[in-house]
């Protein structure tokens, strides 16, 4: 038996593909654009190949992110906030607390053996979360995947007040016009979200151990931040990106087993796979 | 709208355009409508005054714009809503207004309303904020002012005898509200959260004789339909500030659960829904029964209850003090989870979460805080986290 789970996020769009035993045998991650349901089925026939199965040899697909309802083909939606939890449980079964920094959505989830008992999101505001660092990679005109490695050579972080990424943005363009080092700019941004991040997430009150998750994860400085904010090691998956679509994957095979070891039928929604052609 | 409509039928009419339908009334019986804002004030008086009590609401629908003039973004949007479209005419038909001193947005609203609006004629309500014998008194003493007000703006006095006979309507009203909820005890229950705020709104705005008319006839189609909801879903309680639209029920059952029960002003608040015996005595000094009667049982926030004073302060039964009346909703309504719902800056409920929720998990049930505008609008990315809650109740 295969299950699938499709994570549409505010900037990546995840499939995983799993088997049976749990193992991941495809993952296709790509950047989401507007025309989700057409990425949507580019991107599933893609695992399909990659997996080397059929739309209908999968027994169970289960849409998440905000995204979730331009799935054509999934049987189901659950909140991304579910899947997370399941994902990195999967991943950390001694996982307490999950954090997951998108790039628009920042979630603090608190999981008692396995499953979802509590959660906080940003509301409003986009500061915490991947857009920030994007915004300030752009200023700084170097690349987002290059800033973890840069701030660990800074010698003397500089505070950044404020939370808000616009106002950050200016107060990064001060120092800048001061001649600071730039890994120094770039540590205290790290720590600025990190704070942010912390703040929010110690609304449903953090306890080890602690997973993160999401694009942000990738960043070893905000990471280190984090860990020296709360005081304690956290623990992060080699893909950091996947857990929400590897979740969505292992509830549906739940459902599956489940509904089999009652005797019951397995009900899938109604499927539409196509070729689709994209703009971009 | 055709004479014969009844029950559920008459309520979805009515409900499109309320005033409409008490502009008709009006028009019919003479009768002066009187606009209330918040559930303190005694309606008894406002019917032995022969005057029909029409509950204002704001709008979600409607942006705010003239409001945002006079009132900064800090003040509840709820009053900020009723302000605007007091600006813009909604309320000119009324023929006098009450504001309460519910909490202090709606007392310094009521002010701003008075310089900015001219129409209706208005009084603001003078509510103490503890249960005390004094208290009580004092609050008698202002429903008698309030009495004189009135009495002065219709030109006419109300004898004890009509007050009797008007306080009799209303205990039948709080009783056929109660049944309604009864209703709801049933899995599926036998009326959505969205439906019950439907009917509930629609006889805030009638006279208390129309209400409890359609209200007979609602609770007579209901159990002739059997249950209307054929689908189990979550039994949800939602407590908190205002809810006068079901933009928020709505999302909520959407996602396939039941708002079996609330707390909250416009639905059980205002119906003493905790009280095992919702009567005002017609017997006695029926002003400080009214009082007495009107300041205990509306369970509102506002209204300081517990160890207030004592001090060795034991938290637990503070706690039991203040809510126990959740906890027999809870069991009498089979409640799952319960969403804590605060209009951003309502003060009165964001000081009382942190101790609501405690309760709650004392009690082991989940809870879920949300914190959203007076503003249909920004309701949908709510949508998600209404979701992952109901998913945490769930199997999943």
């Amino acid at each position: 038996m295969y299950f699938a789970g499709v994570d549409i996020g505010s900037t990546f769009t995840k499939i995983v593909i799993i088997d049976s035993k749990g193992d991941i045998i495809s993952k296709v991650i790509v950047p989401t654009r507007a025309e989700q349901r057409k990425l949507a089925n580019k991107i599933m026939i893609e695992a399909l190949n990659q997996a080397n199965l059929s739309l209908n040899e999968i027994n169970y697909i289960i849409a998440t992110g905000y995204g979730r309802f331009n799935v054509p083909f999934a049987d189901r939606q659950i909140s991304e906030l579910t899947c997370h939890a399941k994902g990195v449980s999967a991943l950390f079964p001694s996982v307490r607390t999950a954090i997951d920094i998108g790039g628009q959505d920042l979630k603090g989830l608190k999981i008692k053996d396995g499953k979802l008992v509590n959660f906080i999101m940003n509301d409003k505001c986009a500061a915490g979360t991947g857009r920030f660092l994007e915004v300030m990679a752009d200023l700084l005109n170097l690349s987002l995947k290059d800033l973890g490695e840069i701030s660990l050579k800074s010698k003397r972080k500089v505070e950044i007040s404020s939370k808000c990424t616009i106002f950050a943005r200016h107060e990064v363009m001060e120092k800048i016009s001061e001649n600071v080092p730039i890994e120094d700019v770039i540590a205290g941004l790290h720590y600025a979200i990190a704070d942010r991040i912390v703040r929010l997430v110690s609304q449903i009150s953090i306890e080890p151990d602690i997973v993160v998750t999401g694009g942000v994860a990738k960043n070893i400085g905000v990471v280190k931040a984090i860990e020296d904010l709360l005081g304690y090691k956290v623990l992060v998956p080699e893909d950091p990106l996947i857990t929400g679509a590897l979740g969505a994957a292992i509830i549906g095979k739940n459902i599956v087993e489940g509904a089999l070891s009652r005797g019951e039928e397995i009900r899938v929604g109604c499927r539409r796979l196509e070729e689709v052609e994209l703009y971009w | 709208m055709s004479e014969n409509m009844k029950g559920f039928k008459f309520v979805d009419e009515v409900y499109k355009d309320p005033i409409r339908k008490v502009k008709e009334l009006r028009g019919k019986t003479g009768r002066k409508i009187i606009g209330y804002i918040c559930a303190y004030p005694p309606l008894e008086i406002l019917t032995a005054a022969d005057t029909i009590p029409f509950r204002v609401f704001g709008d979600v629908n409607e942006p705010i714009t003239e409001g945002n003039r006079i009132l900064p973004p800090v003040i509840c949007s709820y009053v900020r809503s009723i302000v605007d479209l007091g600006m813009k005419g909604r309320f000119d038909f009324l023929d006098g207004l009450i504001w309460s001193h519910s909490c202090d947005c709606m007392h310094k609203g009521g002010f701003v309303y008075t310089s900015c609006v001219s129409k209706p004629v208005h009084y603001i309500l003078e509510i103490p904020t503890t249960t005390s014998e004094e208290a009580i008194n004092f609050f008698k003493y202002e429903l008698m002012e309030f009495k004189g007000w009135l009495e002065k703006l219709l030109g006419r006095e109300f004898s004890m005898d009509c007050l009797k006979e008007a306080i009799e309507k209303h205990n039948r009203q709080r009783e056929l509200v109660k049944r309604l909820y009864d209703l709801k005890r049933e899995d599926p229950p036998l009326i959505t959260g969205t439906d019950t705020l439907k009917i509930i709104s629609v006889i805030e705005a009638l006279p208390v004789e129309e209400g409890n008319r359609i209200l007979e006839e609602v609770l007579e189609e209901a159990e002739e339909y059997g249950s209307r909801p054929k689908k189990r879903g979550a039994r949800l309680m939602i407590w908190g500030s205002i809810i006068d639209s079901p933009a928020l029920l709505q999302i909520i059952e959407e996602n396939g659960a039941y708002v079996v029960v609330d707390d909250t002003c416009v639905c059980s608040r205002q119906f003493w829904l905790h009280s095992n015996n919702p009567h005002v005595k017609t017997t006695g000094d029926l002003m400080e029964n009214l009082a007495k009667r009107y300041l205990i049982e509306v369970k509102c926030p506002r209204l300081y209850i517990g160890s207030y004073g004592t001090l060795k302060k034991d938290y637990k039964r503070d706690l039991e003090e203040r809510f126990g009346y959740l906890k027999d909703y809870i069991s009498k309504w089979k409640v799952d989870g319960v969403i804590l719902h605060s209009l951003r800056c309502c003060d009165v409920h964001g000081y009382e979460v942190p101790q609501v929720k405690d309760y709650l998990d004392m009690l082991g049930i989940p809870s879920i805080y949300i914190e959203p505008e007076y503003d249909a609008k920004t309701l949908p990315p709510l949508k998600t986290r209404i979701q992952a809650f109901l998913e945490t109740l769930s199997q999943l």
